[in-house]
């Protein structure tokens, strides 16, 4: 139960991208089109969840034993940036066709806020590991449907007549404010359940 | 095979001189992080439960290990004389724990205030424990009374509509007054 | 060589200004611009971190070997970032609560490392520097821009003071996740109607 409380949280009430501000740059690179949007969103599923896995490892059976957890930043930055080289290794040899369709977004994906961002806050809430695994997977979830949704309206900005100046990222910033409002509703689901969890 | 090499050592010497400076910054912030820490998040509860006390009771402080685990107890002076002791600890509330600063008078054994550190409480209703009207509840208490909320037949009256919450700030006093006879022991036995 | 140190530490305060003109940066712009004092905050901390990786990012360009440039800016823009962490929480400690998560992602801050690759490594370290210092200067603006009008319209303060009059209902909107969108996407909208060079 618990867990299923952590995953529409995850999912729908503190969204990454709508909720958090985590991973806004590839929020607005890669929603043009719907294949890369989708591309985008499964490789930093992929990622953010291997990635939140091994950073809970390191933090808690290295830093937190050499008493060097103000290295924190650092470290969880290079164990992605090995992470990202070494999946793409692993999948140009082994699943080709997957990494034909994630491997253009894997660099991309080590300067992306939201798998540092999302390591980080599994740290700061003193989650268990499981706990951890399951919110980085949703988190990854909530990403890819904020990214598949907004990748759609996008797609029907090219056929609406939109003011010169208010073009490309500028409307895309106000769309995406009106869609992180309608996530903001979701806050109702979170006390609710929080409620019937409590009985 | 060269290049390799080179490689290798270049990273090794950018890691290892910025592996050195950040240990050289650590050294040098770590005593104000740590009273900054204290100060901010823990002053103003201690301010009110540790109230007419002359010393720094922040510089004060001393660690003491109870069944092998470490507490900070904070000590209150007055004219050079231990007066009164505070610490933390935690209650589990609605949305997960809640810190509390629980201050001991210890001539009286009784409560000489409490204060909420830090919670998750829902705003206007169970984050209405950290309120004055809430916390006065337990000042000036003998620390043998019945810490619990009225709807448990105890005497502390519950902030209307977070029943939850009001029991976890009152557990987490009956957890500190449960440790309190042995910090006290400690404390005095120092001296 | 051309141009000089003026221009290129003018170019951050239009041309290529962040977040607007490069749309890089989004995540801090985004969340920690509720309030004055946290955009000054994350501002100019950024400009500290991006200045410094800069200058010694050009100064051991010729260094480091291609295959492993990358790997060497984070290291370094992440040592400054942990650097900025420490002295935050020991010298501004309210603002670095405020802050929080945000100061640890500015080593992922796109702007950054896009200037270590983009310009740091190409050039010399006077230009670098001056470089640096603009687009972390600029940056700093737009978020004190951005985050006064948040501030004044979705508290009614500026810098914690009250600037509106008594029965001005905050409109809290624009403090919340959707109004840092809508906020800036139309701040962007109104940067646009100025032409081109």
């Amino acid at each position: 139960m618990e867990y299923i409380i952590l995953a529409i949280n995850a999912i729908l009430v503190k969204n990454i991208l709508l909720a958090q501000y985590l991973g806004n740059c590839p929020f607005m690179g890669v929603s043009k089109k719907m294949e890369t949007a989708t591309g985008m969103g499964m490789a930093v599923i992929f990622v953010i969840t291997f990635a939140t896995s091994i950073t809970w490892f390191v933090y808690h059976y290295i830093l937190v034993i050499l008493q060097i957890e103000y290295l924190q930043t650092i470290v969880f930055i290079l164990v992605i940036a090995a992470l990202v080289q070494l999946i793409e290794m692993f999948l140009k040899k082994l699943a080709p066709a997957l990494y034909k369709a994630l491997g253009i977004f894997l660099p991309l994906i080590t300067t992306n806020c939201a798998i540092l961002g999302v390591a980080v806050l599994c740290i700061n809430n003193e989650f268990n590991f499981l706990q951890s695994l399951f919110y980085a997977l949703f988190s990854g979830v909530g990403f890819l449907l904020a990214l598949i949704l907004f990748a759609g309206i996008r797609g029907r900005f090219e056929i609406s007549f939109i003011p010169r100046a208010l073009q490309d990222t500028a409307i895309a910033l106000v769309m995406a404010g009106l869609m992180a409002l309608a996530f903001y509703g979701f806050l109702g689901i979170d006390n609710s359940l929080q409620a019937l969890m409590m009985k | 095979m060269k290049e390799y090499f080179r490689m290798v050592a270049v990273l090794t010497i950018i890691a290892a001189l910025c592996g050195l400076l950040l240990a050289a910054v650590k050294k040098g912030t770590e005593k104000r992080i740590e009273e900054q820490f204290l100060l901010n998040v823990q002053g103003p509860a201690l301010k009110k439960v540790l109230a007419s006390s002359t010393n720094d009771f922040i510089g004060d402080r001393e660690q003491i290990t109870i069944d092998g685990e470490q507490k900070v107890v904070f000590i209150g002076k007055k004219n050079g004389k231990s007066w009164a002791i505070a610490f933390e600890t935690m209650g589990t509330g609605y949305k997960g724990k809640i810190g509390v600063m629980v201050g001991f008078n210890l001539s009286q054994d009784m409560i000489s205030g409490i204060g909420i550190l830090t919670h998750q409480e829902t705003p206007g209703l169970g984050a209405r424990v950290s309120e004055a009207v809430f916390t006065d509840n337990f000042k000036g208490r003998a620390i043998n009374e019945a810490f619990k909320v009225k709807q448990d037949n105890g005497i502390i009256d519950a902030v209307s509509g977070a029943t939850i919450s009001s029991r976890a700030v009152c557990s987490a006093v009956k957890k500190s007054i449960a440790l309190y006879a042995t910090i006290k022991d400690k404390v005095l036995g120092k001296k | 060589m051309n141009k000089t140190i003026s221009q290129e530490f003018l170019k951050g305060f239009w041309e290529i200004l962040p977040p607007f003109k490069l749309v890089l940066g989004l995540c801090p712009t985004l969340a920690v611009t509720t309030a004055v004092e946290n955009g000054i905050g994350m501002g100019l901390s950024t400009t500290f971190v991006l200045f410094f990786s800069n200058v010694i990012i050009s100064s051991i360009k010729n260094l480091i070997p291609k295959k492993v440039r990358i790997a060497s800016y984070i290291v370094v823009i992440a040592t400054f970032v942990v650097i900025v962490e420490l002295v935050m929480k020991a010298y501004f400690f309210s603002i670095s609560q405020q802050l929080g998560l945000f100061i640890n992602l500015i080593v992922v801050n796109c702007i950054i490392l896009g200037r270590a690759e983009a310009f740091a490594s190409k050039n010399p370290i006077y230009l670098s520097a001056a470089d640096g210092l603009g687009i972390g200067l600029g940056f700093t603006l737009s978020l004190i821009l951005i985050s006064s009008i948040r501030e004044i319209l979705g508290k009614g303060t500026f810098l914690g003071m009250q600037v509106m009059w008594d029965s001005f209902e905050p409109f809290a909107f624009m403090v919340s996740a959707p109004g840092a969108f809508v906020c800036l996407g139309l701040i962007l909208g109104i940067m646009n109607l100025f032409p081109k060079k």
